[in-house]
């Protein structure tokens, strides 16, 4: 969901946290003495989820408290980069790449008693990977079949080797549902059942939907049959239950965590950060994030009325970059939780590569922007979406930065649909955006940053032949070496034609009382309540 | 004479707005655009009486530079529904019948409608801005200053100079607006002195929303709206506009109210 | 013409107006740049999902077969379903009245029971410092923006001294009465300083008036003049007013409800012009029209009641 941070196509994985590692060294939430047993947890959400299908759904509001209902066969660890066993408990590729056998975990059940079977599993895989199905199809666009060897062996044989199956396993679309349960729903298509039986989902995740009234609370009670085992050795969750109490506005929010109203709460605002750390109260966690934040340029030779569009040469967009001075913008922005970025991928995305993104260097902007045939600068706009603070923030920072080389910036606040359609029909010169991977491989962000063939590379209109070739060749690389080789050019070249202006990276900030323990968020932004626990 | 303090008041704090307006230059110490980044959300001090924002703007400066974005919005968010009404006003309460019928049909839509609601759905078709703000005021206001002119006008309408001028031969357009109009429009004047009170309220309303005056330009309520994040760190961002916005209301509350005694309108 | 002949024209002049409402609201909705499947399905879905999904909402008919669509689903009785939150439109609305109504009906208690003393106080000692002083307060309410009230009040009573919840609308009579005083309060702030300044006028309009110099001359006890006269008229202006007002007071519920988290219909308007949710904007539209009229109705009818005058 656009609402906050611009790009909607973000999400996360499914579950997680293994049992053992829960506190992971550098990670924030902490469970030093024995985790507390029963209770509740009042958790602050800025916005409600709006469908709980993990195959059609497409917002992050959705995907990052699913992971609390579904499970996949693997799932992403903790620090986001790699995967551990799921419902699966092994796995082997053969053939050459394009095999794998996946062993099932055996004694499952789903949350409301019925064992989980292999049938769900291959039902589920078939189902995510119809092209009919949603946004999330591409991400396991390799599998060409998915067979029972046995109750408990699953087999894909794959249309090509695939650098990120094993990703793409551990993230929410290929959640196993029970078939029989969903096929039972009212409706004739695959959409009606799935709208039926997302108003009472049941998976295997640790917690299930209680009552939901939208747009204000939703309560999830522990799942009585989940596999995980907690510290304990008895089965997790430990809470008893989680509410979502649903508050848009950020210093509501933050005023009942101070009062005690909410054990905790997500997106604090980066100004409130310093304050909320110097409460005895309250812990704020700043959990590492894919999350990027960048201005998209428009590259098309024309605008859409016709006018010469001047970011479409590349010296114009490299000035651009020089004239930025991304630390004051992380100082004004963040209050300096952020860093530069380094890449158009988050550092914390595989394969990264780092470089040195274009210095502050106003001498060099003006030089370049001259050299363009722009001496005296121009004049030009970016969209965003009304009312975000860190938008306006970093716009009204950006519109003093370029006014030092002559490039006037008018600011257009929009409402978040009339923004969509603009950028959609590439009607824009620029827009704030930020991304945050949904998957742990560097495929998908490149795909749509990068790749043109997907959506013109954010709908920039920016093509670079080289780069399409190389990733659809790191497509079907399962060497690591040659693909981080791949992953490298493409991650240059990029840097070098500046089709975005690159700003920084944010971790995600939440905050809870000091009691209210045990919360993980992934990198790829799911929300993990099953360790969570409140203390007496 | 005591009747007289308030609107005196009044006036002083308009006054005092519009040569905040007309030459800010003379009262703000500093550019109210310039990033001081050695300054970041500084709390009042000598340098700064009113402490810097978060790009370490000088407040008091912002606030005073504002109060030309305020004054344009009181006087156009106002303006266009004082004519249109007016004018709409006149015309059905003088010629009633089924243009009344039609009149008392539209205004019935309009103000069962959420006004707020209504106008943010004309900023969210037009887009923001200043200009589409007026614009969607003008659509929904139009009908109070309809209502009051043409409660008026049927007043007038049965005056003895109405008769008097058909007599002598005048025509209907004389009559209307060089004898009816002057005689109908006291109340209407007096409303809209307080309606600016309301218009400004409204920007501020839709700057809460990010869909009023766009940045840099910046009127009070964004100013408010931008420090509410520092509602408790520092208070300072959000407080110097805030008391800018309530003396500016006063301001034209105590105008409107002593007018409508001075002239003696009902109200 | 007689009361009951009156009442019915009256209402006769509703069904047009209910019927401009729909088409006006019908008409701007689909005026919103984008469209609800953009809105919710973000930047980069597909264009094939997004044509198939929006002909299954039957968006991609043509206007005029859509408005009859949506007229002949209230004759029926359905309002449709809501495209943001896939439930019917009817649950989402019977979800989010009550919390609207409780709220301005409070917040309408609240400025009546602060502004009738106040005003009388204020008329009595015309131009006196207590009338300056009551009235000044009352201009700060009537300056200030109402978001920056509810933040204060937030910080204030509920953060600060822990005297009320933070926002929210919690479980039972008791406890949303509890939760919805602050915004409320919010709420009736502005509502307060009009109601005040209104009734000042009408009581000192009254106090000089002829009938109450005759009643003197006849006789009757001071006391008694400002109970029989002052007080029915005085009435008479605070239910003109309360009427007027519930529809600006249902606009600002948008913004208080907003920053108290408050579970109302305010909000979910909002919330619905910003996702495109066509049924939901409509149908919404249109009951908070239909509660407008109703209070318009009960201010007429209340009115005639009081004032033998009016309706004849």
């Amino acid at each position: 969901m656009s609402k906050v941070n611009g790009l909607t196509r973000r999400a996360s994985l499914a579950l997680a946290a293994s049992f053992s590692a829960l506190p992971v060294m550098g990670l924030p939430g902490t469970a030093q003495a024995a985790p507390v047993r029963g209770g509740k947890m009042v958790y602050g959400r800025y916005a409600d989820s709006l469908f709980l299908d993990p195959v059609l759904n497409d917002a992050n509001v959705d995907i990052w408290v699913m992971t609390n209902l579904y499970d996949t066969l693997l799932l992403p660890t903790n620090d986001g980069v790699g995967v551990q066993p799921g419902l699966a408990t092994k796995w082997e590729m053969k053939n050459g790449g394009k095999t794998l056998e996946l062993t099932l975990r055996e004694g499952v059940k789903f949350a409301d008693g019925a064992p989980m079977t292999a049938d769900d599993v291959k039902w589920s895989l078939d189902r995510c990977r119809n092209p009919k199905n949603g946004p999330w199809t591409d991400l396991v666009a390799s599998i060409d079949s998915v067979s029972i060897a046995s109750p408990t062996m699953i087999v894909l044989v794959l249309k090509h080797p695939d650098p990120s199956i094993l990703a793409a396993l551990a993230t929410f679309n290929t959640a196993v549902l029970p078939k029989k349960l969903f096929e039972a729903a009212p409706g004739t298509t695959d959409e009606e059942k799935a709208k039926a039986y997302a108003e009472k989902p049941v998976g295997t995740g640790p917690f299930m939907l209680s009552s939901w009234q939208r747009g204000v609370s939703m309560k999830l009670v522990r799942n009585p049959h989940y596999w995980k085992k907690g510290e304990d050795g008895k089965a997790l969750p430990y809470l008893d239950e989680v509410e979502f109490q649903i508050i848009p506005d950020d210093s509501t929010r933050l005023l009942k965590l101070k009062a005690g109203e909410l054990h905790g709460t997500e997106f604090v605002p980066y100004s409130r950060v310093k304050e909320l750390k110097a409460e005895k109260d309250i812990r704020m966690e700043l959990w590492p994030s894919t999350k990027v934040s960048y201005i998209t340029l428009n590259c098309h030779p024309k605008l859409k009325d016709g006018t010469d569009n001047p970011l479409s040469n590349v010296k114009v967009r490299q000035a651009l970059n020089y004239a930025v001075n991304k630390d004051a913008i992380i100082a004004i922005v963040t209050q300096g939780l952020g860093v530069p970025m380094t890449s158009f991928m988050s550092s914390t995305t595989p394969l990264h590569h780092k470089q040195t993104l274009y210095k502050a260097d106003v001498a060099k902007a003006k030089a370049l922007l001259k050299e363009a045939g722009f001496p005296n600068g121009f004049e030009t706009s970016c969209m965003m979406v009304a009312g975000n603070q860190d938008g306006l923030n970093t716009l009204t920072t950006l519109q003093q930065m370029w006014a030092a080389i002559g490039v006037k910036l008018k600011i257009e606040q929009l409402d978040n649909p009339s923004l969509t359609k603009r950028y959609r029909a590439e009607d824009f010169s620029m827009r704030t955006a930020s991304w945050t991977n949904d998957i742990s491989d560097p495929g998908e962000i490149t795909t749509y940053f990068a790749y043109f063939p997907n959506i013109g590379s954010l709908h920039s209109g920016w093509q670079n032949k080289k780069v399409d070739a190389l990733y659809l060749a790191s497509n079907e690389e399962v060497d690591v070496k040659k693909r981080a080789a791949q992953y490298k050019e493409i991650q240059e070249i990029y840097a070098a034609e500046a089709p975005i202006v690159f700003l920084y990276e944010t971790p995600y900030p939440v905050a809870f009382r000091k009691n209210a323990l045990g919360f993980v968020q992934i990198p790829l932004g799911n929300n993990l309540f099953e360790t969570a626990y409140v203390a007496k | 004479m005591r009747a007289k303090i308030p609107l005196a008041i009044g006036m002083a704090l308009l006054l005092l707005m519009l040569v905040c307006a007309a030459v800010p230059s003379w009262f703000a110490p500093y550019d109210p655009l310039e990033f001081d980044f050695a300054a970041l959300l500084a709390a009042p001090s000598p340098e700064h009486l009113f402490g810097t924002d978060q790009f370490g703007r000088d407040m008091l400066s912002r606030t005073i530079y504002s109060a030309r974005i305020d004054l344009q919005i009181a006087v156009f968010a106002m303006g266009g529904p004082l004519l249109i009404g007016s004018l709409i006003g006149l015309l059905v309460g003088w010629y009633g019948g089924w243009a009344d019928a039609v009149f008392g049909r539209l205004a019935d839509v309009v103000v069962t409608f959420p006004f707020l609601v209504l106008v943010i759905a004309i900023v969210a078709i037009l887009g923001p801005g200043l200009i589409n703000m007026y614009i969607a005021v003008a659509c929904v206001g139009w009908v109070v200053y309809a209502r009051l002119m043409r409660g008026e006008v049927r007043v007038q309408k049965a005056a003895d100079y109405v008769a008097a001028g058909r007599v002598l031969g005048y025509s209907t357009g004389r009559i209307l607006f060089r004898h009816v109009l002057p005689n109908a429009v006291r109340p209407v004047l007096v409303y809209a002195v307080t309606d600016m009170a309301l218009a400004i309220l409204l920007g501020s309303s839709l700057g809460y929303l990010g869909l009023g005056a766009q940045p840099p330009e910046a009127e009070w309520g964004a100013l408010i709206a931008d420090g509410r994040n520092f509602f408790t760190t520092a208070p300072w961002v959000s407080l110097t506009p805030g008391v800018a916005i309530v003396l500016a209301g006063l301001g034209f509350s105590l105008a409107g109210d002593g007018l409508a005694a001075l002239l003696d309108v009902k109200r | 013409m007689n009361r009951g002949a009156w009442l019915l024209g009256r209402l006769a002049q509703i069904v047009p107006s209910f019927l401009l409402i729909g088409v006006v609201v019908f008409v701007l909705a689909r005026l919103l740049p984008g469209d609800p499947m953009s809105a919710m399905l973000g930047d980069h879905a597909s264009d094939a999902t997004i044509a198939r999904l929006n002909a299954q909402l039957g968006l991609d008919q043509s206007i005029p077969v859509q408005f009859l669509a949506f007229v002949e689903g209230i004759f029926r009785g359905e309002l449709g379903v809501s495209i943001a939150y896939r439930v019917p439109v009817t649950q989402l609305i019977a979800e989010r009245l009550p919390a609207t109504l409780i709220l301005t009906g409070l917040s309408a208690v609240i400025g009546i029971v602060v502004a009738v003393p106040l005003a009388f106080i204020a008329a009595m000692r015309e131009n006196q410092w207590p009338d300056l002083v009551i009235r000044s307060v009352f201009q700060v309410g009537l300056s200030t923006p109402i978001f920056y009230v509810g933040l204060l009040l937030l910080t204030v009573f509920a953060a600060q001294l822990h005297l009320f919840p933070v926002g929210g609308y919690g479980e039972g009579w008791a406890d949303h009465l509890w939760h919805l005083f602050l915004p409320a309060c919010t709420l009736a702030f502005s509502f307060a300083a009009i109601l005040m300044r209104s009734l000042r006028g009408a009581i000192l309009q009254v106090l000089t008036a002829e009938f109450v110099d005759f009643a003197r001359a006849k006789g009757l006890r001071s006391r008694l003049i400002l109970g029989r006269h002052v007080l029915r008229n005085a009435l008479i202006a605070t239910v003109t007013l309360v009427g007027l007002h519930v529809g600006s007071l249902l606009g600002g519920a948008v913004i208080t409800e907003s920053v108290f988290a408050v579970p109302g219909v305010g909000r979910l308007m909002v919330e619905s012009i910003f996702a495109r949710d066509y049924p939901v904007i409509q149908s919404l539209t249109l009951v908070l029209a239909v509660l407008v009229s109703l209070a318009f109705l009960v201010t007429d009818i209340v009115q005639m009641w009081l004032d033998p005058r009016v309706g004849r």
